[in-house]
């Protein structure tokens, strides 16, 4: 029968034109809308790396007196020090871990072919790769002696590659940061996230950076950060070292930590060194504070999806629900100007059910129709989305779930509107409706 | 087979009691052709929609083919619809925007008839009543006698042992009306027990057996023989002239 109510459904549009594409407008203009903040919501919400986000941290040390604030809900820093990157770093466990920091250079090649650019350079471990499953296309990451001897080698992205050699195969290569020449020893395939989980102090959203380098080149190369700095009392920094041995925060620090027990031994291990830095000297508290949370966690915590999507998601659903209100209202009217042929189809054996499943697959149709072309205006709308904010250009898009959404939301919205105009119809008593004919 | 007792049919509005049929009893038998004439507002149609299950009645016992409607509820009693009866209507009641073919395919869709056969009893039944080439057509294309004729080959379709018809050629002129009374008749003859409202005496007279509903109950029935001479005719308890509503 289902194939036979779409045929009469499609009779049915066909029969009163206008109702029809009145209708069908109103559902795909509710479900572009929505599907537009929707989709924008949905690709900031969700988990990055769904498969590992439960394994990877993000440690944060309150490595300061009691009594100094930082500006977060839990007075913890986003970012940490130097030296206490440098330390955890340096530390036996977890076997993976990276500090890392962005910084920036003038790109060239030291030839005339190629103009120089200016781009953001991530400095961080070798671990970094696996951590976040870089895939490298051509060579791989540095060695271990390379990272611990603070060599002059860099991995650059696919296409960096490209802009610069013109082939994605550039292992073996030279290429000038400001000055200092780097050889290329691996290319990876392009960052290809819409959210840059692994650095969300400098922009959730900010395209990723196309080249890295060992962390262990910040002294020589007294690289500076190309993000916040954040400190917590007065100190008088007057070199690079006096940089590097501040208690200002610039570098992030990640860890990989595959089992629970691995994740307290890290706790016990986080607890053990703040004891140590404050018998140091470095500060003074009454109790060791730090926090240790996932990648989804520490999403949440930097607010990545903000309260302002939020409600514009609400009221692009209130939006769609005015659409829904003036369907009910022209399904109404279109449903009970039906009544006597309904009052024909209960005198012929028709029951209450299958008049109410008619109607309701009519609306599904409905819904189906403007579902697709929603499609097409939210499409619209992330186009319009990325070309007014190229910050969010890689979120302004619909994956296949939001694809497949979109017409399931408006099938199901258009039910919702048509259940009581088919219910009206179907509970009207076939003589009276016979008698109206 | 069709067993109607002390049937009572009452409209209730907040001033008004409205009695359609009042210890209404009828006994039909397989294979009759009655016929129901009465006064405008007599309950003759409302008789109908009873019969066919179409209305509620509020007192009395009605069996149908052995099965107690009573007892039936809304689903039940559409499926006992869809089964037994075939209906017929003056205004003939095709749904515009189906062919003559989908029109009489609409009672064996409701009753799960798998394609072929649908598609063999359709085209059977158009044949019967002369319309099979004109499957394809809408029912805007054909005549008032044709809508008709296709009206009952739509009831015909689901094979029903009975066949209810609301003043069949109240919308059609002599020449169509005697020609979709003769269907009706040949249909009667093939085995099909039928009940046929009409204003029409002449009608009426050429089904075997008359009744006339006055105030919703019968007056008097009247048997015929072979078309037109009449036998004896029975009183049957003819209350006085009751007003149909009453202030409540």
């Amino acid at each position: 029968m289902f194939w036979h109510y779409i045929d009469l459904s499609w009779r049915s549009f066909k029969r009163t034109p206008m109702v029809t594409v009145l209708m069908v407008l109103a559902i795909a203009a509710g479900i572009g809308i929505t599907m537009t903040s929707l989709s924008v919501y949905h690709m900031m919400a969700m988990d990055p790396m769904p498969h590992k986000s439960s394994q990877l941290f993000h440690p944060q040390l309150n490595a300061r007196d009691d009594g100094d604030d930082w500006w977060t809900e839990d007075n913890l820093p986003h970012q940490m020090t130097y030296k206490d990157a440098m330390n955890l770093y340096r530390a036996d466990i977890p076997r993976l871990k990276a500090p890392s920091m962005r910084t920036g250079f003038s790109v060239n090649l030291n030839s005339p072919d190629v103009k120089p650019f200016i781009e953001s350079v991530r400095m961080t471990s070798r671990s970094f790769f696996s951590m976040f499953e870089f895939s490298f296309i051509h060579g791989a990451p540095w060695s271990q002696g390379q990272e611990e001897s603070a060599a002059m080698v860099t991995v650059i992205s696919r296409s960096m590659s490209e802009t610069l050699f013109g082939q994605s195969d550039s292992v073996g290569e030279n290429v000038y940061f400001d000055d200092n020449v780097f050889q290329i020893v691996g290319v990876y395939e392009d960052f290809d996230y819409h959210v840059k989980f692994y650095d969300l102090t400098n922009g959730a959203f900010n395209r990723a950076e196309n080249a890295m380098i060992p962390i262990t080149l910040i002294p020589p190369l007294k690289a500076q950060t190309w993000g916040n700095t954040n400190g917590w009392k007065f100190e008088e920094i007057n070199s690079y070292q006096d940089m590097l041995n501040s208690e200002q925060a610039w570098l992030q620090f990640w860890v990989q930590l595959d089992t629970t027990e691995e994740e307290k031994e890290y706790r016990e291990f986080l607890t053990n060194y703040l004891i140590e830095q404050e018998s140091l000297g470095r500060f003074e508290r009454e109790e060791v504070h730090f926090a240790l949370r996932n990648l989804t966690q520490w999403m949440t915590y930097n607010r990545v999806v903000t309260e302002d999507n939020r409600i514009l998601v609400s009221a692009s659903f209130m939006f769609l629900t005015v659409c829904l209100a003036n369907i009910l209202g022209l399904l109404l009217g279109k449903f009970l100007r039906r009544v006597p042929e309904v009052g024909v189809r209960r005198a012929l054996g028709a029951n209450k059910r299958q008049v109410f499943l008619q109607h309701l697959v009519e609306v599904g149709l409905l819904g189906f129709i403007g579902g697709i072309i929603g499609i097409g205006i939210a499409q619209l709308g992330l186009w319009g989305v990325r070309a007014t904010y190229s910050y969010y250009s890689a979120i302004a898009t619909m994956d296949i779930s939001m694809l497949l959404a979109a017409p399931a939301i408006a099938i199901g919205a258009c039910v919702i509107a048509g259940i009581y105009p088919a219910w009206l119809v179907c509970r009207t008593n076939p003589a009276i409706c016979l008698k109206t004919q | 087979m069709l067993s109607m007792k002390n049937i009572s049919k009452v409209y209730q509005t907040e001033k008004v009691q409205t009695h359609a049929l009042r210890d209404f009893t009828l006994e039909v038998s397989e294979g009759e052709f009655i016929a129901v004439t009465g006064p405008s507002g007599s309950g003759k149609t409302t008789f109908l929609n009873i019969a066919g299950m179409l209305e509620s009645f509020t007192s009395g016992d009605f069996i149908l083919d052995g099965v107690n409607v009573g007892q039936l509820n809304d689903n039940q009693r559409a499926d006992l619809r869809n089964q037994k009866i075939g209906f017929i209507f003056q205004g003939f009641n095709l749904i515009p925007d189906l062919n003559l073919f989908e029109n009489v395919e609409v009672p064996l869709r409701y009753r799960g008839i798998k394609s072929a056969e649908r598609k063999r009893r359709i085209m059977e039944c158009l044949e019967q009543v002369g319309l099979a080439s004109r499957a394809k057509h809408l029912p805007q294309q054909l005549s008032g006698g044709q809508q008709q004729r296709v009206a009952i080959a739509r009831a015909l379709a689901g094979e029903p042992r009975f066949l209810l018809a609301d003043e069949p050629t109240g919308n059609l002129d002599s020449l169509m009306a005697r020609q979709v009374m003769e269907l009706l008749e040949e249909i009667n003859r093939n085995g099909s027990t039928i009940v046929m409202v009409t204003h029409d005496p002449e009608l009426a007279r050429r089904a075997p057996r008359n009744i006339q509903v006055v105030d919703g109950q019968i007056a008097d029935f009247t048997l015929y023989q072979h078309g037109g001479a009449s036998v004896p005719r029975k009183s049957n308890t003819v209350a006085a002239v009751n007003p149909m509503s009453v202030e409540v």
